[in-house]
């Protein structure tokens, strides 16, 4: 496995131009090799750094075989996840390592970020209407924020399924404020995704 | 007796060559990078004070004549205060102060075993337990106070820490500028005024910087407000080698120490003179589980390394040790004496801190005692030797001479009591004597130690006056709604 982050978007444009179908390109290329890349680091041989390299990569492709499928064909996802860090906290890489292993194991996520007002996940969610909601905070001072988005995410939505992490959080104080899942580790947060998003 | 750990070894790592090379690395990485610094009052100070800075990207770029100013003001000696002037912890460069951990949010109960969020009560015992303990100098809130109103739980930690240990608190909660008001003013009332707080601050803040290379607003507002005030600081940079950090040790430090010496920068451009503490929590991410990698052979050595650069600062240290154990026992001694004696050895001035487990997040009330235990052990290794004519003992020798003992000798029974150190949790009787007395491991005393402490150790309450007070403004900043103030960037 060669992680070509950097020659990788050349490598999709040769393809394009070469009459590749850009959606076979992506579930038999692209998500067959994060795929793989997923499974090794979950056997413990590869390492993040390398796993992170594979998700860059494939970023770097998906950016210019996306816009190349036709109009009214999608991409086949796991689901779709609206995701950040909470208002007031700009604690990046937890949330960041969660995004990367949520898109390497298939799912399509949308990341706002850190410092997310209350306000924009809420628009967010209503705009692209996600299966899963994720947030982190990593202080107890900003915990509660969380709760201040999954009320009104609630009222408006049923469906739509909540995850919550980060150091100060606890499964119990996950079920306190109306979560559907919580996971103390990166890896852990996409098994509850995947029991969530079904 | 002082208070403190005195230290009379010390390891170098760092070469004074490899120190000088990390601090011109830093400077260009100040001048050449700049950091990003999200509060507008610290971006218009440093832009007052001739760096460039870009109002878009929040980047501001800061001339090495700055940090050397800001390193002529600085402070080398600071004293953090106890209630009781007996627990006076004289950061003098010679001495080491071990603290407890702190701000976890989660406790696992010493009655029933279930593991549950913290509440007021978990600050209240492990409070006391610090309180109680020999080799732990300098207090912290351990855990957060998640039964009360979410808008107060820091104000309650420090209420619950303050009423009830009488050696110095420092808290971790002071991250906007309304929460540094109400604990100075918290602080002010517990030490009987303002003017009795400057002389002696019974409380202090640890201030985290942002990896890589950034600062909070509120973190640098809340901190530009406690320098004004009196309260000391520890700015604490926490790059994770190989996530928010070069994987390389020493470039994580290279990170950490930009973050620290710009903020301190900011602080002594706005209270030239402010009592700064230099601090280095540097641990790797554990790239096959995503987990902090606390009490690591890595971490110990980054906090090392870190202290041999305050040091070449004259600035006192504080440096981080954790465990990732998920309870006390082996993995978590192995983890925390790893983190302690390798940043001791190197001359670790505040070491922080005792009795938390996953990562700083669990509090287990035995593990508190047998990290003390562990810190004994430790400061017995680093107390140093010598040779005069009492150590030596050449008359003594002449005296017994060949074939007898040294027992029912003088120099024996008083020396005994400075040379050894004696433990309190380690259990050195024979396996008939130690099997007859229940075969407990070391976690069973421990908790024999805790339940004894809890109903036996009294603290002194502050005055009935006071502890109103306090009550009083914690009433007072309660908000209906959660997020009062939201940061500005």
């Amino acid at each position: 496995m060669n992680y070509e982050m950097e020659t990788i978007a050349d490598l999709a444009k040769q393809s394009l131009k070469d009459g590749v179908d850009p959606l076979v390109a992506i579930e038999k290329g692209l998500a067959e090799g994060i795929k793989t890349v997923g499974e090794r680091f979950g056997r413990g041989e590869i390492f993040l750094p390398e796993l992170v390299m594979g998700a860059e990569a494939m970023k770097a492709a998906l950016a210019v075989l996306e816009p190349a499928v036709p109009k009214g064909k999608h991409r086949s996802s796991a689901g779709k996840v609206v995701i950040g860090t909470v208002q007031d906290d700009i604690h990046e890489i937890g949330k960041n390592l969660v995004s990367t292993m949520l898109s390497s194991n298939g799912f399509e996520v949308i990341d706002l970020g850190v410092n997310v007002p209350t306000a924009d996940f809420l628009k967010k969610a209503d705009e692209v209407k996600p299966q899963m909601l994720a947030m982190s905070a990593l202080m107890t001072t900003t915990m509660p924020r969380m709760a201040e988005v999954i009320s009104p995410l609630k009222k408006k939505n049923k469906a739509v399924k909540v995850l919550v992490g980060g150091a100060p959080v606890t499964d119990t104080y996950a079920k306190e404020i109306g979560a559907d899942g919580y996971s103390g580790d990166a890896s852990g947060a996409v098994d509850v995704a995947k029991k969530l998003v079904r | 007796m002082s208070f403190g750990i005195k230290r009379g070894v010390r390891f170098n790592i760092l070469s004074e060559s490899d120190l000088e090379r990390i601090h011109w690395g830093t400077l260009h990485i100040l001048e050449k990078v700049g950091v990003q610094v999200d509060s507008p009052a610290c971006r218009k100070l440093l832009k007052d004070n001739g760096c460039e800075v870009d109002e878009k990207t929040r980047i501001a770029k800061i001339p090495s004549h700055l940090v050397e100013y800001a390193l002529q003001k600085k402070k080398t000696s600071i004293t953090l205060a106890g209630r009781n002037p007996k627990y006076d912890a004289k950061l003098d460069l010679n001495h080491s102060f071990m603290t407890a951990n702190g701000n976890g949010a989660v406790a696992v109960d010493f009655e029933t075993g279930k593991r549950r969020p913290s509440t007021k009560k978990d600050v209240v015992n492990s409070s006391k337990i610090i309180d109680a303990l020999q080799n732990v100098h300098i207090h912290w809130p351990m855990v957060s106070s998640t039964d009360q109103h979410p808008s107060t739980v820091h104000l309650h930690d420090f209420d619950a820490s303050l009423n009830n240990t009488e050696k110095h608190v420092m808290y971790e909660t002071g991250v906007t500028l309304s929460d540094a008001k109400t604990l100075t003013e918290m602080g002010y009332i517990a030490a009987g005024g303002e003017k009795e707080y400057r002389r002696r601050p019974l409380s202090s803040c640890l201030q985290c910087t942002y990896a890589p290379l950034q600062h909070d607003a509120g973190v640098m507002d809340a901190s530009l407000y406690f320098a004004d005030k009196g309260v000391p600081l520890v700015f604490f940079g926490m790059p994770q080698p190989g996530a928010t950090g070069p994987a390389t040790l020493v470039g994580s430090l290279v990170v950490g120490n930009a973050e620290v010496l710009s903020a301190l920068t900011m602080i002594q451009l706005s209270t030239p003179g402010a009592a700064i503490i230099y601090g280095m929590g540097n641990a790797p991410l554990d790239p096959r589980t995503t987990i902090r990698a606390g009490g690591s052979p890595e971490h110990a050595i980054s906090s090392a390394i870190a202290t041999e650069l305050a040091h070449f600062y004259d600035m006192p240290s504080c440096v981080g040790v954790s465990a990732t154990a998920k309870e006390p026992g082996d993995q978590a001694v192995l983890e925390y004496y790893t983190g302690c004696v390798g940043p001791l050895l190197a001359g670790a001035d505040l070491m922080c801190g005792v009795g938390l487990l996953e990562d700083s997040s669990c509090l287990f009330y035995e593990q508190i005692v047998i990290d003390d235990e562990i810190v004994g052990a430790i400061a017995r290794l680093i107390r140093g030797e010598w040779a005069d004519d009492d150590t030596m003992a050449l008359d003594l020798i002449e005296k017994v001479g060949p074939g007898k003992d040294f027992l029912a000798q003088r120099h024996t029974v008083t020396h005994i009591r400075s040379e050894f150190f004696m433990p309190n949790l380690v259990d050195r009787r024979s396996f008939d004597a130690w099997s007859q007395a229940g075969s407990k491991s070391i976690r069973d005393r421990a908790r024999d130690k805790v339940k004894d402490i809890l109903a036996h150790h009294q603290v002194p309450p502050l005055a009935p006056d006071v502890q109103k007070k306090l009550d009083g403004v914690i009433e007072k900043a309660k908000k209906s709604t959660w997020g009062g103030e939201s940061k500005v960037y």
